[in-house]
């Protein structure tokens, strides 16, 4: 028996720290367990994963998790990302979890995920209990559930025992197994579809890379401005928003916004470039006349 | 003695640690940091008894550990990739001093272009230094191998510089069950460093890596460290008796796996190497027989041991996950070197270069491997060097390709 996990989020969500539960709550359930997260510049927002996998064997697997038997997508915009690519290698004997507003069968038809498919709004429940939208112990508990294998009494040790390494406060800490425990609640009892043998890698083929032109086979890059194809807008859990009724035109929002996603229109007037604005709420906090409010987003495609 | 989850990383710090270093030059850089990190936290909080410095780059970190260890202090470093290229010419001189420090390379491909996941054109790039080279496939190893490392390194027929390899991602940020050993128990096999060669003394002071002029001066130091090197494959045999002794892991130059009536062998190293063992499950479950050997020792390089355990084999696959550009993959070149006066050695021997930048080796990997082996021994013609890269890489580099504008069109419009 083996089971790979892999978490899919955005640097600044948890996800390593969720894959670190899970493989430490597995380690204290007695099984082989192995955890690593995959990124490349250590970027907030950017898209990570992470892989766990837990054993009754010795693991003879190492790095990344190309099909997962349970797959946990932390930030629903990530399925729009192509290069985050998400649903690769998920299959019929997939169970695929997804941090959403939406309800399962919506999810499912819009991204033609195939498998099973659990859906929560681990955000909201982040929000409510810890306060934050830090998902690691929320999401790592709907993961343990749906492992069928782990303990509550192991997940609540284990959010207890990374946590702690991490210097976080005894009151942070006991708020995130209470979001743990509550997660673990919420999601039904494992049922036996989700123990489903592991499918083959599917099989590929070796090529023979031939010479290419320079133009071609140099690690440069021709196209202009390909950052502009970006779109950070999704990333957003807050949107701001101004109230231009009672702004004072002082644009200090302008100034403090750290990725120039506000502009001065012709009247004078800060206006939010929302296909870029990340959330990150520097104008919400700065506003000195704070006619700045902050809408939670729930739709992100 | 006590398991724990730890990355391979921290396991490094903890072998550091067991080890009792006295002195920790360090450099940051990814994916290694996390070692210097743990060991200054551990310094700060008084959990280590050892002195700390930042340095202003590796290059001086490699000088500090190496007059350090000239003074007598036990010395502990870490680096990675460019940082282990930028310290370069100061690992020849330490290995020239004949002092027994232990640099840990947590192994990332080389730039350009800039990537942080591993191969090991890093590590082998040292692999004329004189330092010895063992490279780790697990997190437990990482820890266990610094614990040996001292003890071969400090050895009277050695004193020479231990370089060990981990997989950066697959080892460095990867955690595992690792067993910590008790202190009382390493104490009993790693004695404290106590150095007649070289150490400091105001009142009796000494010159280290002097200046020599003519050739025959030169050549009979260098030769020192060559058969000081070679020393080492009889001393890690005999440290690893008594590793295994006191912690009951047992290590040799070269890990056997599934070999004993093998007909065809898979040759690798690193973490990578446990890919290759589940390869080789799966096609024994098919009643093919494969095994696999994984190089640990890559100085001094084990060629009498490699010779034991190839001869009367049909045919030897070497994935190298390093390429020497215009020759190949680098480790294929001593092993075929072994076996050239074997008079039963395989009948072909087989180059691949794969996990370039971490690049999985997947099942359709080995399968092509195996299916080589077999196709060059009923043939009688064995192929030249393979890179293992599937339609599905290429489709990816494709898809990159057109959406940084690398396509014809891309080309027309950068030429007007």
């Amino acid at each position: 028996m083996i089971k790979r996990i892999r978490f899919h989020g955005r640097g600044g969500q948890g996800m390593k720290t969720a894959s670190r539960i899970v493989g430490t709550a597995s380690f204290l359930e007695g099984f082989f367990a192995q955890d690593s997260p995959l990124y490349g510049a250590e970027r907030r927002g950017a898209p990570m994963v992470a892989f766990t996998r837990l054993s009754k064997e010795t693991i003879l697997e190492r790095g990344i998790i190309v099909s997962p038997d349970i797959n946990m997508i932390a930030d629903e915009t990530l399925l729009g990302d192509k290069s985050a690519n998400v649903l690769q290698g998920t299959w019929e004997g997939t169970i695929t979890i997804i941090n959403t507003h939406y309800p399962a069968s919506h999810v499912k038809d819009t991204h033609g995920i195939v498998g099973e498919i659990v859906t929560l709004d681990i955000t909201e429940i982040a929000l409510n209990v810890i306060g934050e939208p830090v998902l690691s112990s929320a999401a790592a508990a709907v993961v343990c559930k749906l492992t069928g294998v782990i303990t509550k009494s192991s997940l609540e040790n284990a959010v207890i025992k990374e946590l702690s390494s991490l210097n976080l406060k005894k009151e942070t800490i006991q708020k995130n197994v209470q979001a743990a425990l509550t997660c673990f609640d919420r999601i039904p009892e494992a049922h036996p579809r989700y123990r489903k043998p592991i499918k083959e890698a599917v099989n590929d083929e070796i090529v023979k890379l031939e010479y290419a032109n320079p133009r071609i086979g140099t690690p440069s890059v021709y196209a202009k401005e390909t950052t502009k194809l970006k779109k950070t807008g999704n990333w957003r859990l807050f949107r701001p928003v101004i109230d231009h009724e009672k702004c004072s035109r002082c644009r200090t929002c302008f100034v403090y916004c750290p990725h120039s996603c506000i502009s001065i229109d012709e009247g004078d007037y800060p206006q939010i470039d929302y296909n870029n604005c990340k959330g990150c709420l520097t104008c919400f906090y700065e506003c000195p006349k704070k006619v700045i409010s902050k809408d939670r987003e729930v739709k992100a495609w | 003695m006590v398991k724990e989850m730890l990355t391979g990383n921290y396991a490094a710090a903890w072998g550091a640690r067991l080890s009792e270093v006295d002195y920790v030059p360090a450099f940051p850089i990814t994916p290694q940091t996390e070692i210097i990190e743990t060991l200054s936290q551990w310094i700060n909080d008084g959990e280590m008894n050892a002195k700390f410095t930042n340095m202003d780059s590796e290059h001086s970190m490699i000088t500090a550990a190496g007059t350090a260890s000239a003074t007598g202090a036990r010395v502990f470093a870490a680096t990675s990739s460019q940082g282990l290229l930028y310290g370069y010419e100061m690992l020849y001189n330490v290995t020239g001093w004949r002092v027994p420090l232990v640099l840990v390379n947590v192994s990332r491909g080389l730039s350009a272009p800039i990537t942080l996941e591993p191969d090991h054109n890093d590590v082998l790039s040292a692999r004329d230094s004189g330092f010895i080279q063992i490279h780790a496939e697990t997190c437990q190893e990482v820890l266990d191998t610094i614990l040996m490392a001292y003890r071969i390194a400090e050895d009277e027929r050695v004193l020479l510089p231990v370089l060990i390899n981990m997989d950066g991602f697959y080892l460095s940020f990867t955690r595992e069950s690792v067993e910590i050993p008790d202190k009382d128990a390493v104490s009993r096999f790693l004695p404290e460093y106590n150095p007649k060669h070289a150490f400091f003394k105001a009142s009796n002071p000494m010159s280290q890596g002097v200046a020599v002029l003519g050739g025959s001066v030169y050549s009979y130091f260098k030769y020192q460290v060559h058969l000081a090197s070679l020393n080492a494959l009889t001393v890690h045999n005999e440290v690893a008796v008594d590793f295994k002794r006191i912690f009951g892991r047992s290590y040799s130059a070269i890990e056997a796996f599934r070999m004993d009536d093998a007909d065809y062998v898979i040759i690798m190293s690193n973490s990578f190497a446990v890919k290759g063992k589940s390869a080789v499950n799966k096609f024994r479950e098919m009643g093919l027989k494969v095994g696999l050997l994984r190089l640990r020792l890559i100085r001094p390089f084990p060629y009498k041991e490699l010779r034991r355990l190839l001869s009367g084999k049909r045919a030897v696959a070497v994935i190298d996950q390093n390429i020497s550009p215009g020759a190949g993959g680098i480790l294929f070149n001593y092993i075929t070197t072994a076996l050239y006066h074997e008079p039963d050695r395989p009948e072909a021997i087989l180059s691949f270069i794969g996990g370039l930048g971490g690049k999985d080796i997947s099942h359709t990997e080995f399968n092509h491997i195996v299916g080589e082996m077999g196709k060059s021994i009923e043939i009688g013609v064995v192929p030249e060097t393979q890179l293992l890269y599937t339609k599905g890489d290429l489709e990816q580099i494709n898809n990159l390709l057109n959406i940084a504008g690398k396509t014809s069109e891309g080309v027309e419009r950068l030429r007007n």
